[in-house]
């Protein structure tokens, strides 16, 4: 036991630094999958010809699993596009390749759930379309959207793990690499598991939070 | 183009990699399932210790990337049970699969349980009560029909969603899929073809069964 | 002026002429009609309302009294037919060879904001307080500085008897309390016109009359008011006219005591017998 803790210790550094690439990669993959989902979303509303090819597009994202999405992102693309160059870049990539469908997704279902009458209130008080959209329309849809949004970026927490597949010094990579090191699986290992079952456990109870709070304050 | 013909011509040893993802499906589900349906039931009983190991083991499933779950049990259960058993115990890799991506299914899976348990309004209890019926009768002619009305679109797309994650087991050597389109990438230096020609088989796939899904599970939301 | 001589003398209509001629006018109506896809709801309705003036407008559903009340702000486009508020030409403008054009988004706008409307389902804004509500409009559309805003709206929030709610989210509010709040809204752009749109319809029967007050309070200001409304008593008491709507035409239209009384149409009579027994 005293071993174990010792050896957890001693590589708190490594340890440390891939905690904080997994957040990393989370991140920007959150926020790419994001911008693109509202992007799709608006082309949905206001291209209509484009419909086909977008509803295809999140079809694609959303029925692929993910580490295959990685391995085609990291290994194919770089043959025909010469890109992405580097595995950090392949892994956002595909991750926010993943999470854009759904967010396409979310973001419609957070626009349609405004109902038609405030937008109407918002036009008979004299307001223009943007005017509508800005002050009435986009705070509704991110206050109904807030908690599938949390959700899409725990779930990219979860598949981020994956990346260490592709050689990103992630969390998982650590563990991995550390454990190869050491010939100790059971330390390291357990211990990052652990590490990542109180951070999802966290971040779920943080959405929870405000989910609730969300709710409590639009319920009519 | 895309040089698919590559694709096509392993097509063969590539199908008997998507049997064994498929094969680690049916393991795993039938594990999720079961698990699941016990973790339920725990989940609604009245034991205090119960109800709480129960709600601990499905938060921890539902929290714990299957990732690291996999490398977990391939790596340190069979150390862990070696040194409680005395003898050396290794794990077959189908078998860590089975338990890890089984235990993470099992998690979601009660709690789909669960909702369709309690989306049976009180009421229709309540009255079946008044009439005279027995719990036993209740659950299976008034709340089980019900639940599993509402339960059934959930699990189908949660199944769904396990087989996707079967794609992830070949970093423990099991020869799926995934696996093979890696051997076979290596050998013939061109992993283009063999990728796209693998997510575009994948995205037909799933696409199928989450179509033939989604009729029978909105029919069953109107009905 | 000058652009109404601009239009060509054969395709002047006599109305064009004298709306503008007519400033006291609020609202004026000419061969509207409206259909949606191959159904039509309204049938060439014309009328003129004056200034000052409370119209009540009556039928079954299906009548088309909602449409019509909603083509006046444009939250429904009419199929063909003009409609002026307060001389101003709604549902077309001219532009400078005098030739006809559809409106564009900004003269609509204007128009709205000289045209309040109470909706039947409030439709108050969720994620702002009820202070927010009210100043909204007035910081978008009217340009106030927030402070202006805030004391507009605090005391037409006190009109409506709202004024301690003022910091409350509209989710908290029964039904008659987000109605009056409703009405504040409207009421802070200083609107020419009021329209109601069946504003009581979805509220219990207790709330009702909190509502009615309110809109009683404003027919006695003195402010036009075009009312669709299930509510007999009130379009008895309070209107200075009434409408009479069946199948997209005006069956009945005259003073309260006239229609409710002793109205020629036999339609309009079964439609009251229900209510009035």
């Amino acid at each position: 036991m005293e071993f174990w803790t010792r050896t957890i210790v001693a590589n708190t550094g490594p340890l440390l630094e891939g905690l904080r690439l997994t957040l990393l990669v989370s991140t920007i993959a959150f926020l790419v999958a994001a911008a693109t989902g509202l992007v799709i979303c608006l082309l949905r509303i206001y291209a209509p010809p484009l419909r086909l090819m977008l509803s295809a597009y999140i079809a694609f994202c959303r029925n692929t699993p993910i580490f295959v999405q990685l391995l085609w992102v990291a290994y194919a693309w770089y043959d025909i596009f010469a890109w992405p160059k580097d595995v950090f870049t392949a892994a956002w990539v595909a991750l926010a390749l993943q999470s854009s469908g759904y967010l396409a997704e979310t973001f419609r279902a957070g626009f349609e759930s405004v109902p038609h009458g405030h937008v109407e209130a918002a036009y008979a008080l004299g307001m223009g379309r943007f005017g509508a959209l800005r002050r009435i329309v986009a705070p509704q849809m991110l206050l109904t959207m807030a908690p599938a949004l949390m959700n899409q970026f725990i779930v990219i927490v979860k598949c981020s793990t994956l990346v260490s597949v592709i050689a990103v010094p992630d969390l998982m990579f650590q563990a991995i690499r550390l454990t190869n090191i050491w010939g100790e699986p059971v330390p390291i290992l357990t211990f990052v598991a652990v590490v990542f079952v109180i951070l999802i456990i966290s971040l779920s109870a943080a959405s929870k939070k405000l989910t609730d709070r969300l709710r409590a304050r639009m319920a009519t | 183009m895309l040089g698919l013909s590559l694709f096509w011509e392993y097509r063969a040893i590539l199908f008997q990699g998507m049997l064994i993802n498929l094969l680690i499906f049916a393991l795993s589900s039938t594990v999720g399932l079961t698990v699941g349906l016990v973790a339920c039931v725990g989940r609604l009983s009245p034991f205090t210790l119960l109800r709480t190991a129960s709600a601990g083991y499905i938060e921890i499933g539902r929290s714990i990337p299957e990732f690291v779950l996999l490398i977990w049990v391939n790596n340190v259960m069979p150390v862990a049970l070696s040194a409680i058993v005395g003898e050396r115990i290794r794990f077959n890799p189908i078998l860590s699969a089975t338990i890890a991506l089984g235990a993470v299914a099992s998690g979601y899976f009660a709690e789909t349980f669960r909702a369709g348990i309690q989306a049976v309004p009180r009421g229709h209890v309540e009255a079946a009560r008044a009439l005279g019926m027995r719990t036993p009768q209740i659950l299976r002619r008034i709340v089980l029909p019900q639940a599993i009305r509402v339960m059934l679109p959930e699990l189908m797309s949660q199944n769904i969603g396990l087989l996707k994650t079967t794609t992830l087991v070949s970093v423990i050597a099991v020869p799926d899929i995934m696996y093979q389109v890696g051997i076979i990438g290596q050998q013939e230096m061109k992993p283009l073809p063999l990728y796209t020609g693998t997510a575009i088989a994948f995205f037909l796939v799933i696409f199928a069964l989450t179509t033939l899904v989604d009729r029978p599970a909105s029919q069953l939301q109107r009905s | 002026m000058s652009v109404m001589a601009a239009v060509h003398p054969s395709e002047r209509a006599e109305s064009d002429v004298v709306s503008n001629a007519e400033p006291s006018l609020a609202i004026r109506v000419v061969g509207l009609n409206k259909s949606f896809g191959d159904v039509p709801v309204l049938r060439g309705i014309s009328f003129d309302l004056s200034r000052g003036q409370v119209l009540s407008i009556i039928g079954a559903s299906g009548s088309g009294k909602s449409t019509l009340l909603r083509c006046l702000n444009y939250l429904e486009r009419p199929t063909s037919g003009d409609v002026w508020i307060a001389g101003y030409p709604l549902t077309f403008a001219t532009d400078r060879n005098g030739s006809r054009r559809n409106p564009t988004a900004a003269r609509i706008a204007r128009v709205r904001a000289e045209v309040g409307m109470v909706f039947q389902q409030f439709n108050l804004w969720p994620h702002m307080t009820v202070a927010q509500n009210v100043m909204e409009a007035l910081i978008q559309v009217r340009k106030l500085p927030t402070k202006e805003a805030r004391s507009r709206a605090e005391y037409y929030l006190a009109k409506v008897n709202m004024l301690d709610a003022a910091e409350r989210y509209p989710s908290r509010l029964s039904g008659g309390q987000q109605q009056r709040v409703a009405i504040a809204r409207a009421l802070s752009m200083e609107p020419q016109i009021m329209l109601f749109d069946e504003a009581t319809s979805s509220l219990d029967p207790e709330l009702t009359a909190e509502v009615l007050a309110v809109m009683r309070l404003l027919a006695k200001d003195g402010m036009t008011m075009v009312v669709v409304t299930h509510e007999m008593a009130f379009a008895r008491e309070v209107s200075d006219r009434v409408m009479f709507l069946h199948g997209g035409l005006i069956e009945e239209d005259g003073l309260p005591s006239v229609v409710f009384t002793n109205p020629r149409s036999e339609r309009c009579k079964q439609f009251l017998s229900k209510f009035l027994g």
